[in-house]
C-alpha cells in the first residue's frame, strides 16, 4: 500500500512537473527548430524572446492590465465583500450570485459579447475593453478572499475602535484594513496572475498592436516552429515561481487560493 | 433618590423580527455600581449595546446626565464598554490597545503615555505592555480590555461579565480593583454578571433580568433575603419554591396543603434548603441521595411537592438513602413572592 | 430602510452596476443573438448548426472529451489525494506546493511544453525510438489523445486539491474503525470516502468538466483545426468566416452546460448536508 502510494505519486508529480523541466531545456537548445534532445545548449533564443518587439509590447500591456484590473477589482470588490458580511443588504443572495456570475460565464462568450456589442458599436478602443472585461473577470476573487479574511475577523473591534472614539471610516481603517491586509495582498497576486495568464477572454480582444502576451504566444506559434516560445515559457514559468514563492513566504499565499 | 444619571425609558429593542428586550424600565444614579444579573439570552449584552449606541433602540428613550442620547453617535456618547468577548485589535500591542483612544482624541505624547502606563498597572499587566493579544491567557486579555475602557475616563463604563474568565483568587483581586477605581473616579458602573456571588457583593444595586424584561430592582439584601418572583426566588438559590393556586401549594401532582395558612394575594412560597427541617412535620418524602459537605449533609429528596432540597447540620441525625422522612417547610422562615 | 441596509446597499452597488452593465449586458445581448435572423425570433440557428455533421462532431467530442478528463482525474484524484494525505505533514505541505504550482503558470506554457514532448521529433518519440520500441514515431499530436492529455495535466491539481481539503475535515479515525469492523478497501472507499468528501468530489468535478467544456489554449495547442472542440470552433467561425450565427448557437450552449453543470452540482453536493 505504502509503496504503491509513493509511486504513484512519483508518476503523478512527474506528469504536473515534468513538462516544464523539458521546457526550460528546450528554451536553452542552440539549435533552429523545436527538438529534444536539443542541439546543444545555449542562451540564443532566451536572448531571442527580448528582441522580439511584439512580446515586449505585449508583455508590457499584460502587465499594466494585469496591476491595472486588480486594482479596480479590488476598489470595487473590498467595500461590496464589506457590506455583504457585515451588512444586512437586501437582496444579498441575488447580489452574491451576479457578482460571481463571471466565474461561471466562459471567457470566449465574454470576449467576443464586448468586442461585438461593446467596441465595435461605440468605437472604444479594445485596450480599454481588456481593462473591463479582466476587471469583471477578477471581481469575484476580489469579494471571495476579501469576505473570507473578513469572517474570520471579529466584528465587534470595529464596535469596540468606535466607543473608543473613532468614526465608522476610521474604524475600518485604523482596526479592519490593517487584520485584513494580508487576504487583500493575496486576492491581488491571484488576481494579478489570473489576468496576466487569462487567454479565453483576451482572445478577441486584440487589435493592430494589441494582444495580450500569453495571445501574442498563441499567435507567434501559428507561424513559427523555434524555441524562442519554449524559452518565453521557461521564463513566464520562473517569474510565477519566483512571484509565488516571495507571497507564500511573505503572506502564506495557499491559504487564500 | 437625585435626577438618575443614567435612565432608560420604556426601551425596546430588536433583532429584525425577534424582541430581545421588551419595554425595559430602568434608572441609576451617579457614582452608583449597578449589577445587572440574569439568565443566559436573557437579553443583558444586548441593553448594553443599545446603551452605548451599537444598536438602535425599536422604542422608548436614553438619557444621560440630562441629555436624551437615544439618537447620539456612539462615539459621542462619553460611554465605555468592556466586551464580552474582549474585542481586543490583534493587529496592536498590549500598550496600543491601550493607548487607542487617547490617540484618537488626540492625546498629548507625554499624558499619552503616562495614562496608558497607570491604567497597564492599575490591571497588572504593565510588564505585558509588548504583547500582541493573542499572545495572553482568556483573563489577561479580559483585564486589558478593561484598561482599554478605564483609560478614557468615561462618564459610564459598561462590562459586560468582565471578570468571567479570571481565576478565583484574580476574580477577587480584580472585583476589589474595580470598586476601588468606581470610588476613586466616580465612574457610574453597570455591571453584567451571571455570577450572583459577584452581584451581591460589588454592586449598590442589582437588576435581575428574566427573557428581556426586569424581574426585580433592588440592593442586594432586597434580592437575596426578599425575592418578589418565583422567577427570581428560583434565580438566587431558594431551591425550593412552589407557585401558590388556591391557597395550596402547587406540587408535581396536583395542590399540596402547605400546613398553614397561606397569605391571601401570595401567589408563590420559597424556602432555603438550610430551612427545610427533617424528622417532623406535616409532609411525607423519601431520601433520594445525600452528600456530606462538611459542616452540613445535603439531601435531596422526592415528594408530593416534587424534588425538595434540604441542607442540615453535620451533626444532626443522619438519614440514609432509601428512607422515607416526614419534613417540615416552616411558615416562619417562607418567603413570599408576591408574583409567579 | 434602516440605516445599514442603505449603507449596504451603496457599498455593493458600484461593483453590482460594473458587473450588470459592463459584463452582463453584452453577454446578454450576445446570446439574445442566437435566437434571431432578420425576421425575428427563431431556432433556426440551433437547427442549422445541429444539421451539419462536422459540427455535431465537434459538439460530442467536446462533451466526450470532459467526461473522460472528469471521470480519469477522479479516479487518479482519489488515489493521489489519499496517498497525500497519508504522507507526513512536511512532505504533505510540499506535494500540495507541488499540485498548487502549476495553477500558477501561464497555460500556453503549461500546453506548449507538451508540444515539445509529443511532437514528431518530440521527447517521447526519441526516447520510444531509441529504446526500438517504435519503428515510425508516433502520431499523438493534434490527435484528441494529446488533447486529453494536455486537459488532464491542466486540470488535474483543481479536481485533487478539494479532495485533499475533503479528505483533511474527514472525522478522524473514521477508516480505523471501518478496518476494525472488518471492512474491505473497497467497502472502505465506497461506504465511508466516497460519501464524506462528496463535496470535494463535487467541487473538484465541476471545475474539471466545466473547465474541459470551455478550454481554448489545449485543443488550440495541441488539437489544432484536426481536432476542433467548442471553443476553438467558435473562434475558428468568428475569425476565418466571420459567421457569428453559428458562434452565437456556441455561446449559448457553453454557457447553458457551465450554468446548467455549477447549478446541478452545487444540488448535489448541499442534498446531503441538509438531511
Ligand atoms: N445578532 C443577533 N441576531 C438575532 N438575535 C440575537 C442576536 N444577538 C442576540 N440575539 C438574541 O437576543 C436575545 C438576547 O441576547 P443577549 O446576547 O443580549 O443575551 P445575554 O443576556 O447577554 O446572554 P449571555 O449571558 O449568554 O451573554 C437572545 O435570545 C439572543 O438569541
Ligand atoms: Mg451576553
Amino acid at each position: 500500500m505504502r509503496h504503491a502510494g509513493r509511486a504513484l505519486l512519483v508518476v503523478v508529480m512527474l506528469f504536473l512537473v515534468g513538462p516544464f523541466i523539458l521546457i526550460c531545456l528546450t528554451g536553452l537548445s542552440g539549435g533552429e527548430t523545436l527538438a529534444f534532445p536539443p542541439d546543444g545548449l545555449s542562451l540564443r533564443w532566451v536572448i531571442r524572446v527580448f528582441e522580439i518587439e511584439s512580446f515586449r509590447d505585449s508583455f508590457a500591456l499584460s502587465l499594466t492590465l494585469g496591476i491595472g484590473a486588480t486594482l479596480i477589482a479590488l476598489i470595487l470588490g473590498i467595500p461590496a465583500a464589506y457590506a455583504l458580511v457585515r451588512y444586512d443588504v437586501p437582496g444579498a443572495d441575488a447580489i452574491r450570485n451576479l457578482l460571481t456570475a463571471p466565474i461561471i460565464v466562459p471567457g470566449i462568450i465574454v470576449g467576443l459579447a464586448l468586442l461585438r456589442h461593446l467596441v465595435i458599436p461605440s468605437g472604444l478602443g479594445v485596450t480599454l475593453a481588456l481593462f473591463l472585461g479582466h476587471t469583471a473577470l477578477l471581481i469575484p476573487y476580489a469579494v471571495r478572499v476579501t469576505a473570507a479574511s473578513l469572517q474570520n475577523l471579529r466584528a465587534d473591534i470595529e464596535d469596540a475602535a468606535i466607543l473608543l472614539g473613532a468614526s465608522r471610516i476610521g474604524a475600518f481603517v485604523r482596526v479592519t484594513l490593517p487584520n485584513i491586509k494580508n487576504g487583500i495582498m493575496a486576492a491581488f497576486i491571484i488576481g494579478f496572475i489570473t489576468s496576466f495568464n487569462e487567454v479565453p477572454v483576451s482572445l478577441f480582444l486584440t487589435g493592430p498592436g494589441v494582444a495580450t502576451l500569453p495571445v501574442d504566444m498563441l499567435l507567434y506559434m501559428e507561424y513559427n516552429y523555434d524555441p524562442s516560445i519554449a524559452a518565453l515559457s521557461g521564463l513566464l514559468a520562473l517569474m510565477s515561481l519566483g512571484v509565488v514563492l516571495t507571497a507564500e513566504r511573505l503572506l502564506g499565499l495557499s491559504r487564500y487560493v | 433618590m437625585s435626577d438618575p444619571f443614567l435612565e432608560l425609558d420604556a426601551l425596546t429593542l430588536t433583532y429584525g423580527d425577534t424582541i430581545a428586550v421588551e419595554a425595559l424600565d430602568f434608572h441609576m444614579a451617579a457614582g452608583e455600581l449597578v449589577a445587572l444579573l440574569g439568565p443566559s439570552g436573557c437579553g443583558k449584552t444586548t441593553t448594553m449595546r443599545a446603551i452605548a449606541g451599537l444598536m438602535r433602540p425599536a422604542a422608548g428613550h436614553i438619557r444621560l446626565d440630562g441629555r436624551d442620547i437615544t439618537r447620539v453617535a456612539p462615539n459621542r456618547r462619553g460611554v465605555g464598554l468592556v466586551f464580552q468577548s474582549y474585542a481586543l485589535f490583534p493587529h496592536l500591542s498590549v500598550y496600543e490597545n491601550v493607548a487607542f483612544g487617547l490617540r484618537i482624541a488626540r492625546i498629548r505624547a507625554e499624558e499619552l503615555e503616562r495614562r496608558t502606563h497607570a491604567a497597564l498597572g492599575a490591571v497588572g499587566l504593565t510588564d505585558f505592555a509588548g504583547r500582541a493579544p493573542a499572545e495572553l491567557s482568556g483573563g489577561q486579555q479580559q483585564r486589558v480590555a478593561l484598561a482599554r475602557s478605564i483609560v478614557m475616563e468615561p462618564k459610564l463604563l459598561l462590562l459586560d461579565e468582565p471578570l468571567s474568565n479570571l481565576d478565583a483568587r484574580l476574580r477577587l483581586e480584580m472585583r476589589t480593583e474595580l470598586a476601588r477605581l468606581q470610588r476613586e473616579f466616580g465612574i457610574a458602573m453597570l455591571y453584567v454578571t451571571h455570577d450572583q456571588a459577584e452581584a451581591l457583593a460589588l454592586a449598590d444595586r442589582i437588576i435581575v433580568m428574566n427573557d428581556g424584561k426586569v424581574e426585580q430592582v433592588g440592593t442586594p439584601e432586597d434580592i437575596y433575603d426578599r425575592p418578589t418572583s418565583v422567577f427570581v426566588a428560583d434565580f438566587v438559590g431558594f431551591e425550593n419554591t412552589f407557585r401558590v393556586e388556591r391557597g395550596a401549594l402547587s406540587g408535581a401532582n396536583g395542590p399540596v396543603d402547605a400546613g398553614f395558612a397561606v397569605t391571601e394575594g401570595a401567589r408563590g412560597l420559597a424556602w432555603r434548603p438550610q430551612d427545610v427541617t427533617l424528622g417532623q412535620g406535616p409532609h411525607r418524602g423519601r431520601i433520594e441521595g445525600a452528600s456530606y459537605l462538611g459542616q452540613s449533609v445535603e439531601y435531596l429528596m422526592s415528594s408530593p411537592l416534587g424534588p425538595i432540597k434540604a441542607e442540615r447540620p453535620a451533626h444532626e441525625k443522619r438519614h440514609a438513602t432509601g428512607t422515607e422522612v416526614t419534613f417540615d417547610l416552616p411558615q416562619a422562615r417562607a418567603v413570599e413572592l408576591a408574583r409567579g | 430602510m434602516t440605516n445599514t441596509r442603505r449603507a449596504g446597499l451603496m457599498l455593493v452597488a458600484p461593483a453590482t452596476l460594473f458587473i450588470a452593465i459592463g459584463f452582463l449586458l453584452p453577454v446578454f445581448v450576445l446570446l439574445s443573438g442566437a435566437f434571431r435572423l432578420e425576421s425575428g425570433w427563431t431556432l433556426s440557428n440551433f437547427t442549422d448548426f445541429f444539421a451539419d455533421p462536422l459540427y455535431r462532431e465537434v459538439f460530442f467530442r467536446t462533451f466526450r472529451l470532459g467526461l473522460t478528463v472528469t471521470a480519469v482525474a477522479a479516479l487518479l484524484g482519489y488515489a493521489t489525494a489519499l496517498a497525500i494525505n497519508d504522507a507526513n505533514p512536511r512532505s504533505k505541505g510540499r506535494l500540495v506546493a507541488l499540485l498548487v504550482l502549476p495553477l500558477m503558470i501561464s497555460p500556453v506554457a503549461r500546453t506548449y511544453a507538451w508540444l515539445v514532448i509529443l511532437g514528431r521529433t518530440g521527447f517521447l518519440n526519441v526516447a520510444l525510438t531509441s529504446v526500438g520500441l517504435t519503428d515510425e514515431p508516433l502520431r499523438i499530436l493534434f490527435t484528441e489523445w494529446a488533447v486529453f492529455i494536455g486537459l488532464l495535466q491542466l486540470f488535474f491539481p483543481l479536481m485533487v486539491l478539494p479532495l485533499i481539503s475533503s479528505l483533511e475535515n474527514m472525522p478522524r479515525d473514521v477508516i480505523p474503525a471501518a478496518r476494525v469492523l472488518g471492512a474491505s478497501w473497497l467497502a472502505i472507499f465506497w461506504r465511508i470516502i466516497l460519501p464524506l468528501t462528496r463535496e470535494g468530489l463535487v467541487v473538484g468535478g465541476t471545475l474539471t468538466f466545466v473547465g474541459s467544456l470551455t478550454a481554448y489554449v489545449t485543443p488550440a495547442i495541441l488539437g489544432g483545426s484536426k481536432v476542433l472542440m467548442l471553443e476553438t470552433l467558435l473562434y475558428q467561425r468568428v475569425s476565418v468566416a466571420n459567421d457569428y450565427a453559428s458562434a452565437g448557437v456556441i455561446a449559448v450552449i457553453l454557457i447553458a452546460m457551465s450554468v446548467a453543470t455549477n447549478v446541478m452540482l452545487k444540488r448535489l453536493a448541499t442534498a446531503r448536508g441538509g438531511r
